[in-house]
Order: C-alpha cells, then structure tokens, then sequence
C-alpha cells in the first residue's frame, strides 16, 4: 500500500473513531518504513482537525471528542516508539500546565481544551481541578512549560486567574510563562485587566490563541 | 425509602470505576442505549410537543437508565446503586406538597400537570449571579421581594466584601456566606417580607463550609437550601456533608441539576432523559424537597436554544405526567438586561416550562450568569408575568408561540448582548428602573399579548 493510501486510513480511522483501523493503518505505516511524523501530520492531525470542527458544530458530541482522543493515542503509542528509532522526536507545538482554580470543581471545558490542545500537538499536563494557586507554578516548572491554562467558572474562583499571574510577578517569572483564561465569566477584558496573555471564548478558538502565543514568543 | 445513611454506605461500598470509565463505559453507553431502545427523538420544530406518549416514554427512559448507572462520587469512585424496585418506591413516597417560608409567606410548592390551570410557583431573584457590592445586593433583593408574584426569592452571590474581592475557599468565602445571609434577611424585610422563603440557600457559597456556617445567620430551615450536583449524575464529599447537616436540620433542600446538551448525555433526546434520572437522583440521593432543573447548551451556556428548550418540555412534561415530586425549571439567558432579546429567551423558556407542567419557573441573571451585576428585578417580574399569562394554555398554542420568538433571537445565542448593569438600568435607591428599561418592558408585553398571551393586567 502507497503512503498516501496509508495517510487516508489514518486519516478516515481518527474521522470514523475506529481503533481498530487506526491501529491497523499505523502498523502498515511502520512496516512500510514510513516517516511516522509524515504520517502524524497528514493523517492523525488531519483527522482531529476535522473532529475539532464537528464538535464546535456539534455534529458529534463530547463522548465522540474523547474517543477520537484516545484513538489518536492508540496510533501515537505505534508511531513514538518508531519515530524514537530513527533518532526524531515529535515537534511539539509547546507544553501547557493546565488546571481549574482553586475551589473550582467544573473541568469539562478545560478538560476539551486539553484535548484538543494536545492533538494540535502540544505537550498537555493536565493537573485537574481545585488547584491550589501554587501548584500551578509548581507544576509548570516541573513540565518546563511555555504554558500556564487556569479555568475558573465562578465569580469567586476567577480570583485564582489573578492570583497566578500576581504571584508569578512576585516570583520574578511573569517572562518566563504565557498565561491563558477561560471559563464562563471570563472575558477578553477580565484578561486585560489581570495581565493574562490570551483568552478564548471557545475551546477551538483558545487553541488558535496558544499557538500564535508560542509563535510570537519562539518569535 | 433507602436511608440517606445508606445511601452513604454505598458510596463507600458501591462498584468501583474510574471516572473516564464511568463516563464513557457506564453513562454514555447505557444511555445511547436506553434512547435507541425507547425511540425519543426530538423533532426541532415541535419545540413544545403536544405527544404524551413520547413524555411518557422519556420518563421510563430515566427511570431505566437510573437504575443502571446511578450516581458516581467521585470522592471514593464508587457507583451509589439503586434497584428499580427503591426507586418506584422513592418516587411513590417523595415529597408531594413541601410548604416553604415563613408566616403569610408560607406557601405549599405543588405538582402541576402540562396545561395546567394550576398557577406556577414563581421564585424570583438573581438565580446566584454575582453582584459587585453589600449595597447593590441589598438594594435588588429588596427589588425582588417587592414583586407581588414572587412566591419565593433566589439571592445573589456576593463578590466582594467592603471592597475586597471574595475568593472561593478562604475565609473571605465564610465571612461573605454570613454577609450574604443577613443582606438577604434585610432586603426582604424591607420590602415588607420577611418571611418570604429563598430558596437558594447562599449562592456565595462555594463549599460546605460556607454555606454552613452562613446558615447561622438567619437560614431557616423553611427556606430551600440548595444543593446540586455534578455533571452527569456524580456528587462529591461537599455536597453529602451539606445534605447530612441539612436534613439533621429538618431543612428543605432544593436540587438543582443540569443535563448538558453536547456533552456526555449526546443530543437532546440524551439530556432529556438524563434530566428525569436528575430528577430521581434529586429524591434519593440528595433528599430533596423538590428539583429544579436548567439543562443548559455546552457551547452557548444558555438554556434558550431550540434544543435546550425542547429537553425542558418534553422532560418536563414526561416528570409532571409521572411524578408528583414537584419540578421547577430554570432559564439560563444569553442576553443581559434592558434588550430586547432578554425578554425573548425569558418568555419562551417560561411559556414553554408552564404548559409543560412545571411546578414552578425561576428567573434567572441575564448574560448567561457570567457577568457581574448584570440582573435586575425587572426580568423577574417578566418571568412572573408571563408564567401567569400562560397558565391553561395548550401546548400547541404554546409551540405556536415559542417558534415565533425563536427566530428573533436564535442566531445570535452566540454572540448575545451583555445588556446593561444593574446600576446602569436602574436607580439602586428609589428601585425604580430606567425609562427605556419600561419602555422596553411595555412593548415586549404589548408583542406577546398580539401572539395570544393574556396576561393578568
């Protein structure tokens, strides 16, 4: 079977949530001794961009959103192993420290951000909900990150966005990590107005913002 | 019933599941499942459909999909489960007519039916949006308290605290719960109401903690302390230490629950099924009094939507039908105060709970709840008016209606207008809203009389 024919199984088996193909497309494409980051970037990603623009229409829901997740790892587990092999590594968009403020128990939003963070090809540290304002730094530094992610979806754990970037001021080390919102009462001038870097008011657009924020900062 | 002492138990001895497994291999199977098997479709032009049948099989397909996936606590990641058999008998014995408040404000929540002739419970209030000052939180709930329909208020959360902002989790959530409480007492007795119920215990609180330690200070346990939980179908350690010091207190709790549509229970036929699990889990697990419910849209935050506002109906419809645990529904809006599409969404969301069957409507904040001091009294007393002018209308009609005022408003649920504060639409001392505010207000009204809603005067 042709590259290309591999790329498109790849491809329809993220579109279709099959494991089972995309399993099957990622062997053919290692025994075929295929560049696997050729077969991430015209396959698997493709794939999640087309999933991406169906759940933003909600043409498909949550559920489907997660699977095609794991179905895009399934094929990753194949592919790393083999891309290690010839001495490459995935060229990953940047890494983000992700998480909920602290007394803020909502993650579904920030948990489709992540996702869809990480099948646009970044490194995603996922750190949970009710994060203490710390932690985050904590974290980031341990994950080297470019990118620190705070939701919050009360009024009351909004405060945590503040906290973070205040403390990072403190800390001497606002240069050194970009800071993104989101959550419900969020807004574009809320991320002014603390000194955030970025700010998405859907899950598609946050991503759009991150990897213009880490190209100007790679800038 | 199953006590709530066990149902603590099967918390800590229920089956085991992570929570990605809970979701994607116990929730979202069985409830594709249960859909499929029962064939609920939603049909988006029958916004209010008028099929018993479709209501009646909606509500078997909650009581089905309960009875299999119960309710997840995260905190020990065990299933709390329940037999099919515990929960006819729940919904057999659960609160039919609990009475609220206190004095001449004391007031049976009943049950209705869809086309009901019965008139709504109507609580009024800020549905917990924030507000940014002790002064404007005073002043609306006084506003509130004022509107003769209200047969109860929602307070709302208090964002700061003599100028310093409130943060979740500290002390100063503590401190503001208690203010909260005392404001909310206050505002009410000086609109001449003391005893009016609120029946959103204290919207400042985040944790356990807060709210019981705010209750101190002039909770009562007439009042409807709220408690909800966790999207979809979990709870967590927080939540069932409220609901044990509740009930210890003899209090009512309300249990406020919201299926989201788009996210794990799928489409609207999955979130209107859901809803009725809510609705069950609402009488077992949290040990209501009643259950109020505002499914809400994932991408838009909003329950207006011509989706969001078929699960309402027809899970409204399939809970009156088979239920007597009372429902009241909430509408989530996306426009804010003084605009035009404000009274839109409000209206058809509340024509739409009434010939439902809702035992009630609650008028919410404006702009999706998000944004502070963007609430007024004066869509509560919208809310009030319409859920009267609505009472014994046909469900047809009613359809009629609702797909007249969607297409105003619809196409912009994504971008909707923010509206105007508080104390930019109203004068904060006097309670009298702006003259454009009135205006606006008059022509919504005389618009709706021309569609075929009487109202009282």
């Amino acid at each position: 079977m042709g590259k290309e024919a591999i790329f498109e199984n790849l491809f329809n088996a993220i579109v279709d949530i099959s494991e089972e193909r995309v399993e099957k497309a990622a062997n053919e494409l290692v025994k075929g001794k295929i560049d696997p980051l050729e077969g991430i970037e015209k396959g698997l990603s493709k794939g999640m961009e087309v999933i991406g623009e169906r759940f933003e229409k909600l043409e498909i829901y949550l559920p489907e959103l997660i699977m095609a997740g794991d179905v895009f790892n399934s094929a990753m587990e194949i592919l790393e192993p083999e891309i290690l092999a010839r001495g490459k590594s995935v060229a990953k968009k940047g890494t983000i420290v992700i998480g909920t403020a602290k007394g803020d128990i909502h993650e579904i939003g920030k948990d489709i951000v992540a996702m869809l963070l990480k099948t646009a090809g970044f490194e995603v540290h996922n750190i949970g909900k009710d994060v203490p304002t710390p932690t985050f730094l904590q974290e980031a530094e341990k994950a080297k990150a470019d990118i620190i992610g705070v939701s919050a979806l009360l009024t009351t754990t909004l405060l945590g966005q503040k906290n973070l970037i205040d403390l990072l001021r403190e800390t001497g080390k606002r240069n050194r990590y970009i800071v993104m919102v989101g959550g419900g009462p969020t807004s574009q001038d809320w991320a002014d107005k603390i000194g955030a870097d970025g700010y998405g008011v859907t899950a598609k657009e946050a991503v759009s913002v991150a990897l213009k924020l880490i190209s100007q900062k790679r800038a | 019933m199953v006590s709530f002492m066990d149902v603590i138990n099967r918390a800590l001895t229920g089956p085991y599941y992570s929570e990605k497994d809970y979701n994607l291999k116990v929730f979202v199977p069985k409830l594709r499942e249960i859909v499929q098997k029962y064939e609920i479709k939603c049909n988006p032009k029958a916004v209010i459909p008028s099929d018993d049948d479709l209501a009646d099989r909606v509500f078997k397909a909650g009581v089905e999909l309960y009875a299999n996936v119960g309710t997840y606590c995260v905190d020990t990641q065990r299933i709390i489960q329940f037999t099919e058999a515990e929960i006819r008998e729940a919904l057999a014995t659960a609160p039919s007519a609990p009475i609220f408040g206190e004095g001449k404000e004391a007031k049976a929540l009943v049950a209705r039916k869809p086309e009901s002739n019965i008139p709504p419970w109507c609580f009024l209030g800020a549905c917990g949006a924030a507000v940014s000052s002790e002064e404007i939180f005073k002043s609306i709930m006084q506003g509130y308290g004022e509107i003769s329909f209200a047969d109860s208020i929602t307070a709302p959360s208090l964002a700061t605290l003599n100028g310093t902002p409130v943060q979740a989790g500290s002390p100063l959530e503590i401190l503001a719960c208690i203010e909260s409480v005392v404001l909310t007492r206050d505002g009410l007795r000086k609109a001449g109401r003391p005893g009016l119920p609120v029946m959103n215990s204290i919207a400042t609180a985040v944790s356990d903690a807060g709210k019981i330690a705010g209750s101190q200070f002039g909770l009562r346990p007439s009042d409807g302390w709220l408690i909800g939980p966790m999207a979809e179908m979990k709870v967590n350690y927080e939540r069932l230490n409220e609901i044990a010091y509740v009930t210890s207190l003899g209090g009512h709790i309300v249990v406020d629950a919201s299926p989201m549509l788009g996210g794990y229970c799928g489409g609207p036929e999955g979130a209107a099924v859901t809803n009725v699990a809510y609705h069950i889990q609402a009488i077992l697990v949290f040990r209501g009094s009643c259950h109020a419910s505002f499914p809400i849209h994932l991408r838009t935050s909003c329950s207006t939507d011509r989706g969001t506002l078929w699960i309402i109906s027809v899970s409204t419809q399939g809970i009156a039908r088979n239920s007597h645990f009372p429902l009241l529904d909430i509408s989530i809006m996306g426009a804010g105060p003084e605009t035009e599409m404000e009274f839109y969404e409000n209206a058809a969301c509340v024509i739409g709970a009434v010939v439902s069957g809702s035992a009630g409507v609650e008028s919410p904040g404006g702009a999706k709840n998000a944004v502070i001091d963007h609430l007024s009294p004066m869509i509560s007393k919208w809310t009030a008016e319409v859920a009267h002018a609505a009472i014994g209308m046909k469900r047809t009609k009613a359809n009629e209606i609702v797909n007249v005022l969607l297409p105003k408003y619809e196409n912009n649920l994504d971008k909707p207008p923010e509206g105007k504060r508080y104390q930019d639409c109203y004068n904060i001392k006097t309670l009298e809203p702006s003259k454009e505010y009135r205006t606006l207000y008059e022509k919504a009204k005389k618009e709706l009389t021309d569609y075929g809603l009487k109202f009282k005067y």
